[in-house]
């Protein structure tokens, strides 16, 4: 039953947008806002009905009715497993409450605008669920094109375009890329199917073909991703993207791309590369590290909320990554769990961010410098807190669940304490800004912080990529704006007192970790075993390491309140030409971007060029 | 960094660049050698399953029918995007659009053409699953029809020949379609986008089941996204234009 | 691998390359409509007819025509 329903995860949003984009012009406004919410609201019920529906063993979903035949895959099929499933739950639910936003908040919208959401949310749900790695390129591409014009949707404002100029140019450079390792492995195989690629590559050593696929698939998913360092066009996008798409950028699409990396890795590659796993781990837990690191230090060093918001993704990414790259079912159900958990916490504060660029008049934390020190900005204030102690894994909530499950997971212990120092500074970042916008604690200036570019502190004027509205501060609705975003903090705290979460995601990452048992599944219609049942509660390590974090938020923050002239802020001056080289690298030219690219992915091939064996 | 500092970094890495991805290319099979287990199942099984001479075409409209729709949805999604983008940063639709004049010759000549180009795209649409062509390729000849509109009676006509509203209506019911038959099967109670048509005879063009009835509706998106694309970008092009600037 | 099929490959890639090194857009332009021709070819070559249909129409007619009339709405900026 559940099983007929799996196409509508794309199909149903898919063709509303169609219907939308033809027949909105000459509705009023309020169908195509509510067709769009409805449509939303249904693909995330959808995605809960799969994830519960999934438990047992995956569902697998032929298009066109095609089975294999004889092992050989001829349609398309989507694999629901409830890691992958939850994560559309994730998406449908994020997209509904940009909506609802997008209602208020737009005073004018065009009708083409509904319909690139739903292209976007159809895109991600295609790109989590599909099991054949062509199919997930065709995905993987319409959310890219929709979130680019999403992106420059106030086009006249400059550095919109440049922002959606740059996604457009380094995305587009990591789709050729993830196309040609996808050419390169059904060249070797003669299959896109991602069980049958499994199958066909088998347990022989990598060679030179495998090596250099595995590079290039990797590489073009950690461009969506935004890892390091492929991440430079990430801050310039997000930062010029209107609120209720950014928080669809920030909350979803990015770590998505992690997600499907997982997939590809386990289902198509762990066969061939499986007793070089460790080089694998290796690897990834560097980019990893160097993701959560160089995000966590650039998030501090800005003083404009979206650009703060951008690097946190990157960082906390990289956090996802390592999750990922410790190759164990702790480790992903993790991962997962931080994805939602974190992706609910960031999709809020971008929401808020965007009614107090419009009730303050700017995105900018020492422009905002104690404007916030009204009663009526109470709410936001207590948003901008939950969120970031949320950030440092605040004990027992749910990013902590799902930090706890990494730090708890067998492998390497070196990664956690820097990824919970990660954790600490990204948090650090927002206490910081919250105290400075709503308590006027701390100075005005600060040598160590970049404005937005162009405007350094000027008041007045509204955040890029956000309408321009008539009339300063208008509280109309107010209240009714932040209410998604409320809800969305509220359920990230919630999730981890769902019963079992923890061991529910452990079982089921357990199965995703057995490929063979999913594509004999595919290929042959046999259902596995169920997967042994696991239980979990965190490990007094975790609650001292998680309890630390938040600490040192708290602790950093106040530091880098403190006034120039004090002693701590004299030891700061130190810093700043260390701060001003790193910033420098993200310059905004996409020709740099581009080096970097081909850097990392080389440093990446030769790395595995020496270790896969 | 300027563009000399950065053109000379390139020099090594992309070398380097070259070097892997050869290293990888030469673990292909050897060209023309080997044919996949997918290419060999269909280029035997394909006509006698889907009745279709243009086996292409049956991957394309029923094998991996999904990826088609994917495809053109981000067609879709492309030229709603740009449009999106294009008329928010036009202030206002023109009063009085300024022409270009043409001189007869080409008017005449192009009037000529512009039957014969469509009725190009109408026949490599109709016969894409017979012979090569399709809907998408079809569509595009059938939109550059549009374009030969403006080159021969200018953009006036044009402009009342493809109104904004007909043309965003025809994108948008062409891809509408295309998902709307798949849902259709699967409330009949089959899978999404199994072909459940009558297959007809194969080599005649009442065969392929609805492999023909996607086609079409690729056929109408892709003139309709070709014509918008046109229509966008010809608005842009006529603000330049002497004239305009004197509104 | 014909004499033809290698002369159709070399003729895209010193046209591939051409485009890249073009820097006069009006000049890019013409040489990607010629990079899109040979690649028709090479389509034709391989046996890869619809390919080529799609390659043909796209790269000689709407490719061309929609970066021409951007160029000419941009070109007065962006020539000086």
């Amino acid at each position: 039953m559940a099983a007929d329903l799996v196409p509508l995860t794309v199909a149903a949003p898919l063709v509303a947008a169609a219907l939308l984009a033809a027949l909105a012009q000459f509705l009023p406004r309020w169908v195509p806002d509510l067709t769009a919410i409805v449509v939303a609201a249904g693909v995330t019920a959808l995605g809960v009905l799969l994830t519960l529906a999934s438990r047992a063993h995956p569902i697998v979903y032929w298009f066109g009715g095609w089975r294999p035949a004889g092992g050989t895959a001829l349609g398309i099929d989507f694999v629901v497993e409830p890691l992958s499933a939850s994560l559309v739950a994730l998406t449908g639910l994020l997209t509904t409450t940009s909506l609802v936003f997008s209602w208020r908040y737009f005073e004018e919208v065009g009708h083409l605008y509904h319909a690139l959401v739903l292209a976007l949310l159809a895109g991600m749900a295609g790109f989590a669920l599909s099991g054949d790695l062509f199919n997930i390129f065709v995905w993987f591409e319409l959310m890219s094109v929709s979130a680019y014009a999403l992106c420059g949707y106030q086009i006249h404002q400059s550095a919109v375009v440049q922002g959606a100029i740059n996604f457009t140019v380094v995305n587009s450079t990591g789709a050729f890329t993830l196309l040609l390792g996808i050419v390169l492995v059904y060249g070797r195989t003669g299959a896109l199917n991602l069980a049958e690629i499994g199958e066909a590559l088998g347990s022989r050593p990598p060679d030179g073909l495998v090596t250099v696929a595995f590079t290039l698939i990797t590489t073009g998913l950690l461009v969506k991703a935004g890892a390091v360092p492929f991440h430079f066009w990430l801050s310039d996008a997000y930062a010029v993207a209107p609120a209720p798409v950014g928080a669809l950028f920030t909350g979803i699409m990015s770590d998505l791309a992690y997600h499907t990396f997982a997939r590809v890795y386990w289902d198509g590659f762990s066969g061939a590369l499986g007793s070089a796993s460790a080089a694998v781990r290796d690897g990834l837990l560097a980019l990893g590290v160097a993701s959560a690191v160089i995000g966590a230090v650039m998030c501090l060093l800005q003083a404009d909320l979206k650009r703060q918001l951008a690097f946190l993704t990157v960082s906390h990414g990289g956090v996802f990554l390592a999750g990922i790259a410790l190759l164990t079912p702790r480790g992903l159900a993790g991962a997962t769990l931080f994805v939602i958990t974190d992706g609910l916490l960031k999709a809020a504060l971008f929401l808020t961010f965007a009614t107090v660029v419009r009730s303050l008049g700017s995105g900018d934390e020492l422009a905002l410098h104690g404007r916030g020190r009204t009663p009526r900005e109470a709410l936001p204030a207590l948003i901008f807190l939950c969120c970031a102690l949320g950030f440092a894994a605040l004990p027992p909530f749910g990013t902590f669940l799902s930090a706890a499950l990494i730090h708890d997971s067998p492998g390497p212990g070196w990664p956690f304490p820097v990824l919970a120092a990660c954790l600490a500074v990204t948090s650090a970042a927002f206490l910081r800004a919250g105290a400075r916008i709503f308590l006027g604690w701390g100075p005005r200036h600060d040598p160590l912080l970049t404005s937005a570019p162009g405007k350094p502190g000027e008041p007045g004027e509204p955040g890029d990529g956000e309408p321009d509205h008539g009339g300063g501060g208008a509280a109309r609705g107010r209240t009714a704006l932040l209410i998604p975003a409320l809800a969305l903090v509220a359920a990230a705290y919630a999730t981890a007192f769902v019963p079992g979460v923890a061991a529910e995601f452990i079982t089921a990452s357990h199965s995703f970790e057995q490929p063979r048992q999913t594509a004999h599944q595919v290929l042959t219609g046999h259902l596995p075993p169920s997967p042994p049942s696991a239980s979990y509660t965190p490990t007094p390590g975790a609650w001292t390491t998680a309890a630390a974090a938040t600490a040192a938020a708290l602790a950093l923050a106040a530091v880098s309140l403190r006034t120039p002239g004090s002693r701590p802020g004299r030891l700061r001056r130190v810093l700043v030409p260390p701060a001003k080289a790193l910033k420098s690298l993200h310059d905004g030219e996409v020709g740099d971007y581009t080096l970097w690219f081909t850097t990392g992915l080389l440093a990446l091939g030769l790395a595995w060029t020496l270790t896969l064996r | 960094m300027n563009t000399r500092t950065r053109a000379l970094l390139f020099l090594p890495l992309g070398a380097a660049l070259a070097a892997f991805l050869l290293w990888g290319l030469a673990g292909l099979p050897d060209f023309g050698s080997t044919q996949g287990p997918y290419a060999r199942y269909l280029a035997r099984h394909a006509t006698a399953q889907r009745h279709v001479t243009n086996v292409p075409t049956s991957i394309v409209f029923d094998y991996r029918a999904l990826d088609t729709l994917g495809e053109e949805l981000i067609l879709f999604t492309c030229v709603m995007g740009t449009a999106l983008l294009l008329r928010s940063s036009r202030e206002a639709e023109e009063q009085r659009p300024s022409d270009r004049p043409t001189s007869a010759a080409q008017r005449h000549l192009v009037s000529l053409l512009i039957p014969v180009t469509v009725l190009l795209g109408l026949w490599t649409i109709s016969y894409g699953y017979l012979t090569p062509g399709g809907g998408f390729q079809g569509g595009v000849v059938c939109g550059a029809a549009a374009l030969m509109l403006w080159a021969a009676g200018g953009y006036r006509d044009h402009r009342a020949l493809t109104p904004t509203g007909l043309v965003d209506a025809a994108e948008g019911l062409g891809a509408a379609a295309y998902i709307g038959l798949g849902l259709a099967v699967l409330a009949a109670g089959h899978a999404f986008l199994a072909n459940v048509l009558p297959l007809g005879s194969t080599g005649t063009l009442a065969s392929g089941g609805t492999i023909a009835v996607l086609n079409w509706a690729t056929g109408l998106e892709v003139s309709a996204a070709t014509v918008l694309v046109f229509h966008e970008f010809l608005k842009e092009y006529v603000q330049t234009l002497p004239g305009a600037a004197e509104d | 691998m014909t004499a033809l099929t290698a002369l159709v490959l070399t003729a895209v890639a010193v046209l591939g390359v051409a485009v890249v090194l073009a820097r006069d857009p009006l000049r890019q332009v013409m040489l990607n409509g010629l990079f899109g021709l040979s690649q028709v070819l090479l389509f034709t070559v391989l046996q890869a007819p619809d390919v080529a249909i799609s390659m043909a129409v796209v790269s000689t007619v709407a490719y061309p025509a929609v970066l021409l009339m951007t160029i000419h709405r941009v070109g007065p900026q962006d020539r000086g």
